[in-house]
């Protein structure tokens, strides 16, 4: 018998169902999106980063891949705590900024990043596989089921082509520097156009092969890969709820 | 659907939308159970097209025109329905890549007998075999997009094969397979046909793998049956007239430095991919690149053309080398709205000139065309025009000869030769042996850490020693059809 594989990797919530994971996140989101003040929507940002850890992932290695993200989110925060001018003053020369406008600032920024954190892991962690069968046995029909998969199927494609088409500016000779708007238009151009036009032709393939193999032929199909719950699950479940329980708490008691 | 699953074609055309001739005029063909036929041809002479006709492709999902008659074991194709007709009839398609849907392959060959509701276990026994059967088993825990373009077509080829077709159609399965990955390929479709009565329809252009599947052979131009051959009438591939009728052109003896120079030039991805190359090019060459899916060929190309950086070893080459790159994938490598534009990119070009390009490379009237609506070996003509413009004193193609017929690989080879008249040099990566030992004057095989260089006698005659005559040509030549 053929060896099936189970698992990408093996450490950290890469162990966890897929529907463990979607639930992790689904909790980080909510609290960072329903609870008051900062400093809960900071302690979700270091648990993902915790959480990435626990997973093999380490914090200079998941920051890394967070860069422009980080970059973004300054730009958000100094934009919010700017834009805030009530509160007591911080500073007023050259430019006013106040208690409210860093706090609001900083809620802003670290709901950003959170939210944008929570999901880069759970695709790392995740079998996109498992999320769309977790997605059916949960009622969506497999026809939209797929369409994820499909989805993070195109990441690496994107990312390859992407790659493939500034070397071939390269070889040519073709500058896309993005300094003045019509660079831009020239950068969308000769970037965003081959993408685009290789992506759609792309489609079109998949379509053909996903059709040629009978997807659609019946409204239900098997899944050869068995869904289970694993021990693993129970400790995220437990850290859900937590969260769920601080998020409350923070609502009505106005904590954190 | 009754038992016989013989496929009768009768009297059938068929008409893409804005396109002023059908791609298939007339063709009437019967295809019996467990019979190969071969579809050769030039390129837009409708050989896909009949594959997409017979997988109900057209007109379900392709939009087209069509009249006649198509019929699989009694019934109509267009009435049956194109994913009923899945079960039934498989479709390897040209491009892998496009064909793979998932993210695991296990998951990619699992994914036909899923959508048929077959039961767990009968699907873990079909993508078992199907995993056997194309020599995948190391690849089963793989992601899919970490494939090389052979692994892909292995695992695209094993995810039909897990359907258990009653016809399987292949439309030119071999154009990303090393020499040793097509014939193999061949070999377990010719066991497959023998074992199961599977019928089967090939378009290729390289002729000379299939003989092994004893095929009938119908050669099509224009959207029509100009020949029709039994297996035993087209041995002789030559009497088709389908072997490209190059002849090399003689070659003055160089002298004076090198235009590059390869020294222990080590390169890895995670793991060590070259080492130690060193080669020298001399101005006025060719250089052959050969060796297995994934063995570093493109790698190679990609470091002499500055796009990776070796981890040891040197690349010597003037700074004034003026280097084109014509990739594999064509659309890669366009970016305009209109193939005129695109070839005026490069640089001011006087109308006659443009013109005298455009027909060259059977382009003319085409000027104003999308580039990227062109057909895929328009698309391959155009990246070498366009890479010609530039006047390059080092050019590298990367499979330029993939699905070209006899006339454009001539063509190609023209081009070739013209830049090495004028004392540039060129590096052509391919599987086509053939075309490589007559065009090229050193050669290079490459297998991850082995290389062989020197020129093609000697490089053939150490392939043959260590037992890799797959990689050598034959006496007879190559048919291109």
């Amino acid at each position: 018998m053929i060896e099936r594989p189970t698992r990408v990797a093996e450490s950290g919530l890469h162990r966890a169902s897929a529907g463990a994971n979607l639930l992790w996140l689904l909790a980080v989101v909510g609290v960072v999106l329903g609870s008051n003040g900062v400093a809960l929507k900071a302690a979700c940002f270091v648990l993902v980063t915790m959480l990435a850890a626990f997973s093999g992932i380490g914090p200079a290695q998941f920051l890394r891949r967070m860069r422009f993200v980080l970059v973004f989110t300054l730009v958000l925060f100094i934009a919010q705590a700017l834009s805030v001018q009530t509160g007591a003053a911080l500073l007023r020369n050259p430019i006013r900024l106040t208690d409210q406008g860093v706090l609001a600032g900083a809620a802003m920024a670290f709901r950003f990043l959170t939210v944008i954190s929570a999901s880069l892991l759970f695709v790392l962690v995740t079998d996109p596989d498992q999320l769309a069968q977790t997605l059916i046995r949960w009622g969506i029909p497999y026809r939209f089921g797929y369409v994820l998969i499909l989805a993070l199927r195109f990441v690496p494609f994107f990312e390859a082509e992407v790659r493939t088409i500034r070397e071939a500016q390269r070889m040519r000779g073709i500058q896309t520097r993005v300094r003045t708007p019509r660079d831009i238009a020239r950068a969308v151009r000769y970037t965003f156009v081959p993408v685009l036009v290789s992506a759609l032709s792309r489609v079109d393939g998949i379509a053909i092969s996903m059709k040629g193999r009978c997807f659609g032929l019946h409204s239900r199909r098997t899944f050869s890969r068995p869904l289970g719950w694993r021990t693993l699950d129970w400790f995220v479940l437990i850290l859900c709820v937590l969260l769920v329980l601080s998020t409350v708490a923070s609502r009505l008691w106005e904590w954190f | 659907m009754s038992s016989d699953h013989t496929i009768e074609i009768s009297r059938l055309r068929v008409q893409y939308p804005e396109r002023d001739l059908p791609a298939i005029a007339d063709l009437s063909e019967q295809i019996r159970p467990g019979e190969t036929i071969v579809i050769a041809g030039p390129s837009g002479s409708g050989k896909s097209t009949v594959c997409r006709v017979l997988s109900g492709f057209i007109p379900d999902l392709i939009p087209a025109t069509v009249s006649g008659e198509v019929r699989f074991a009694g019934r109509s194709v267009w009435e049956t329905g194109q994913e009923v007709l899945a079960a039934s009839i498989g479709l390897v398609q040209q491009d892998p890549d496009s064909q793979i849907c998932t993210l695991n392959v296990w998951q990619e060959i699992a994914f036909g007998p899923e959508n048929l509701g077959l039961p767990r276990e009968e699907i873990r026994q079909r993508v078992e075999t199907a995993i056997r059967a194309v020599g995948a088993e190391n690849l089963v825990d793989r992601n899919t997009t970490t494939l090389s373009g052979g692994e892909k077509q292995r695992v695209a080829l094993a995810s039909i094969l897990a359907m258990r077709p009653r016809v399987l159609l292949l439309d030119e399965p071999t154009a990303n397979l090393d020499p040793a990955g097509a014939r193999d390929l061949f070999e377990l479709i010719r066991r497959m046909a023998a074992d199961e009565g599977t019928s089967l329809v090939i378009v290729e252009h390289r002729l000379r793998p299939l003989l092994i599947l004893q095929p009938r052979l119908v050669v099509m131009d224009r959207g029509q049956v100009v020949e029709r051959r039994t297996h035993r009438e087209h041995l002789d591939l030559g009497a088709l007239g389908l072997r490209g009728t190059w002849q090399a052109q003689p070659r003055p003896v160089q002298t004076g430095a090198p235009l590059l120079r390869l020294r222990n030039l080590t390169f890895e991805y995670g793991s060590p991919l070259l080492r130690d190359v060193s080669i020298d090019l001399p101005a006025g060459q060719i250089l052959g690149i050969i060796g297995p899916n994934g063995g570093g060929k493109t790698t190679l190309l990609r470091l002499i053309a500055g796009l990776e950086e070796p981890r040891s070893g040197t690349i010597g080459r003037s700074q004034e080398t003026r280097i084109g790159f014509v990739f594999q994938h064509p659309h890669h490598q366009i970016f305009e709205r209109t193939v005129r534009s695109e070839i005026l990119l490069d640089g001011p070009l006087s109308e006659d000139r443009l013109i005298e390009r455009l027909r060259e490379a059977r382009l003319l009237g085409l000027d104003q065309a999308a580039p990227l609506s062109l057909s895929l070996g328009e698309q391959r003509r155009l990246t070498l025009v366009t890479a010609l413009s530039r006047d390059p004193d080092l050019l590298l193609l990367d499979e330029p000869f993939i699905g070209q017929d006899r006339r454009n690989v001539i063509w190609i080879l023209s081009r070739m030769e013209e830049i090495r008249a004028a004392g540039g040099g060129l590096i052509v990566v391919s599987h086509d042996t053939e075309l490589l030992s007559t065009i090229a004057d050193r050669l290079l095989f490459v297998d991850h850490e082995e290389t062989i260089f020197g020129d093609p006698s000697t490089v053939f005659e150490r392939l043959r020693q260590s037992g890799r005559d797959v990689y050598c040509p034959e006496a007879d030549g190559e048919a291109h059809g």
